[in-house]
């Protein structure tokens, strides 16, 4: 949850050689032997997994290995195959858009209103902040299984939502598939940007606000030419983790729905999921997978690219 | 505050009357259409935001809960029934998986974490990048060839589960601690190695009780991330009688009679850990950075 405040610095002292024979300066750095050994176990973890994991799942995406059958053990490499059908597959192409319709919604959701909650709760009753603050945050906290099993009971037919509407055996949530999982997904990220939005707002000095109402400007006209520029790096953070949590919030996805009905939420990771251990085909739920691993790469890309760019910034502010 | 007053108050004298500013404390006499309205807003965002929360609550408490919010007709029985049929067991699981990843993170994330702090290192500045650029990879996503691979290992169970989703946190834990140890003087541990003390020594005497707050941080961080895996446990464990309670609570909403009172009830039970654990990290980082005055100057 750091991951967008953090900053690559230059990491603390370093600290002298102390397994040296006396005698030696102290003050020089050195390459110590014992340093590749504290990073062994995490080194070995995260290569074990993180590298040959993905190389492994690049190999699996050009093979025709499957979950039972014969192929289940004898599986061979069927070089472009795989690719060839994903190229010319319309649920991938739905999964596409579908996904970008989840994450985007996410994105824009959990940034309006965690935005919206942070702003408000400067100048609301104490209870209403308790209320909506507390809320925020616990759906924030709980698991995803909880979040998708609440939303579950909301939506579906004789839930809270279905007899709002008059109609309890209405079936909002497949009425509005997609709608109800991307609110979902939403409800439990707005808690983070709340968060990450009241942090940044008391650090915008009041004297800024001051000024601008003292030549007139009414609270629309200061938050939209004066709030809301100044919190631009937060809302590129906020937006960049909201993005990275939404696809990692596919879970909720296939706990509501499994992907349907006919395809209406059947976002990529969800259909790798399917298609890798509902219809047995390992493979292309492999490659599919890897589609959207390079698509989360490019993002890690991003973030730490941000995270770079502002750490310089700030390093040559400070200069 | 005062002087944010005193600065409208001069406003309001050289313009004609002016919205209240957003920084003042709401009393009765500064009552207005935008404060009137920025309340109802909030207070319909914090109802709807509670609504799936409140159900929760009311139904795990009912004796004849549904899916819809009502007021309920009081009994706890349900907290009981919702253990029963080996469900009481999945939450054992649930501890054995979490408890399995939170040592292998915290671990390997606190060694690598030191290294990266306080040694020198070729590549240091890329390996950190790598790392938290890792740590915002969905590896989940991936759980195909972890799953081809454990299959052909055997390891289809509970503990090979639980290192996996080690794993998974591992980059991130490794970023939190880093941070948290930068912040301990490295004057202190000069000192020890003056002293004659050598690496082990200094981890386990002064490193690790002094970034205690940053550690624990991260290693609650990891258990919610074991606690709350659905399908990784799910694909990676073959025994459907060793599930955890993720897995159960999912089974469910799929089960052909569904008992809305025990969902609900297993539903608190389930979450109220990760609740717990998150108000304890909150107060870790809260009193985390004392040590501005262990040394002099």
């Amino acid at each position: 949850m750091t991951i967008g405040t953090a900053s690559v610095g230059p990491s603390g002292a370093i600290v002298a050689q102390g397994d040296a024979p006396s005698g030696r300066r102290l003050d020089k750095v050195r390459f110590q032997w014992s340093t590749p050994l504290l990073l062994l176990p995490a080194a070995i973890l995260i290569a074990g997994v993180f590298l040959y994991g993905v190389a492994y799942s690049i190999y699996l995406g050009f093979t025709n290995l499957s979950l039972l059958g014969p192929t289940a053990q004898d599986y061979q490499w069927t070089g472009m195959a795989n690719i060839d059908r994903m190229l010319h597959d319309p649920v991938f192409y739905k999964s596409l858009w579908l996904t970008a319709l989840f994450v985007g919604s996410g994105v824009v959701g959990g940034t309006f209103f965690g935005l919206a909650i942070a702003v408000l709760m400067r100048r609301t009753l104490m209870g209403l902040r308790f209320l909506a603050g507390g809320a925020a945050m616990i759906a924030f906290m709980l698991p995803p299984v909880t979040i998708a099993i609440l939303w579950y009971a909301a939506s579906v037919s004789g839930g809270t939502f279905a007899v709002l509407t008059g109609n309890s055996a209405a079936q909002p949530l497949f009425a509005a598939p997609l709608l109800f999982t991307s609110i979902a997904n939403m409800w439990s990220l707005t808690g983070l940007t709340m968060l990450l939005f009241g942090a940044a707002l008391r650090n915008i000095p009041a004297d800024l606000d001051e000024a601008a109402s003292l030549e007139g400007a009414g609270p629309a006209r200061r938050f939209f030419s004066l709030t809301l520029p100044l919190l631009k790096p937060t809302i590129v953070t906020s937006a960049l983790l909201l993005t990275i949590l939404s696809l990692a919030n596919f879970a909720i996805i296939w706990l509501m729905t499994q992907g349907g009905p006919q395809d209406a939420t059947m976002i990529l990771p969800v259909y790798s999921y399917q298609q890798g251990f509902g219809f047995n085909n390992l493979a292309y739920g492999a490659l599919l997978g890897n589609v959207m691993i390079l698509l989360s790469a490019l993002l890690g890309f991003a973030i730490v690219r941000a995270t770079v760019g502002r750490t310089r910034r700030k390093r040559k502010a400070i200069a | 505050m005062s002087t944010t007053i005193l600065g409208e108050a001069n406003a309001r004298r050289l313009s004609g009357p002016q919205p209240p500013d957003p920084a003042t404390k709401v009393s009765p006499k500064r009552i207005s259409a935008s404060l009137v309205s920025s309340n109802l807003v909030l207070a319909i965002i914090g109802v709807l935001f509670a609504i799936p929360l409140l159900w929760m609550v009311l139904a795990s408490v009912d004796s004849n809960a549904k899916w819809y919010i009502s007021w309920p007709h009081f009994t706890l029985a349900n907290f009981g029934t919702s253990l029963q049929n080996g469900r009481g067991f999945s939450l054992g699981i649930s501890v054995e998986l979490a408890v399995i990843a939170t040592l292998v993170a915290t671990i390997a994330g606190t060694l690598a974490a030191y290294a990266f702090s306080r040694r020198h290192l070729p590549w240091k500045g890329p390996l950190l990048l790598m790392v938290l650029f890792l740590s915002g990879v969905p590896i989940n996503i991936i759980i195909i060839p972890i799953y081809q691979i454990f299959s052909q290992f055997g390891w289809l169970t509970v503990a090979p589960t639980g290192v996996f989703l080690g794993v998974t946190a591992l980059p991130f834990e490794i970023w939190i601690i880093k941070n948290f140890i930068d912040s301990v003087p490295g004057e202190l541990e000069e000192a020890a190695r003056i002293e004659g003390a050598r690496t082990p020594m200094i981890l386990w005497r002064l490193v690790l009780p002094l970034s205690a707050p940053g550690i624990g941080a991260a290693a609650i961080f990891g258990f919610i991330n074991a606690w709350g895996a659905f399908l990784v446990p799910l694909v990676l464990i073959s025994d459907s009688t060793h599930q955890p309670g993720s897995v159960q609570l999912y089974g469910f909403i799929s089960a052909a009679a569904i008992n809305y009172g025990d969902i609900a009830a297993f539903s608190v039970l389930y979450s109220l850990p990760v609740l717990a654990l998150y108000l304890i990290m909150n107060r870790a980082f809260r009193g985390g950075f004392v040590l501005s005055g262990a040394i002099k100057g």
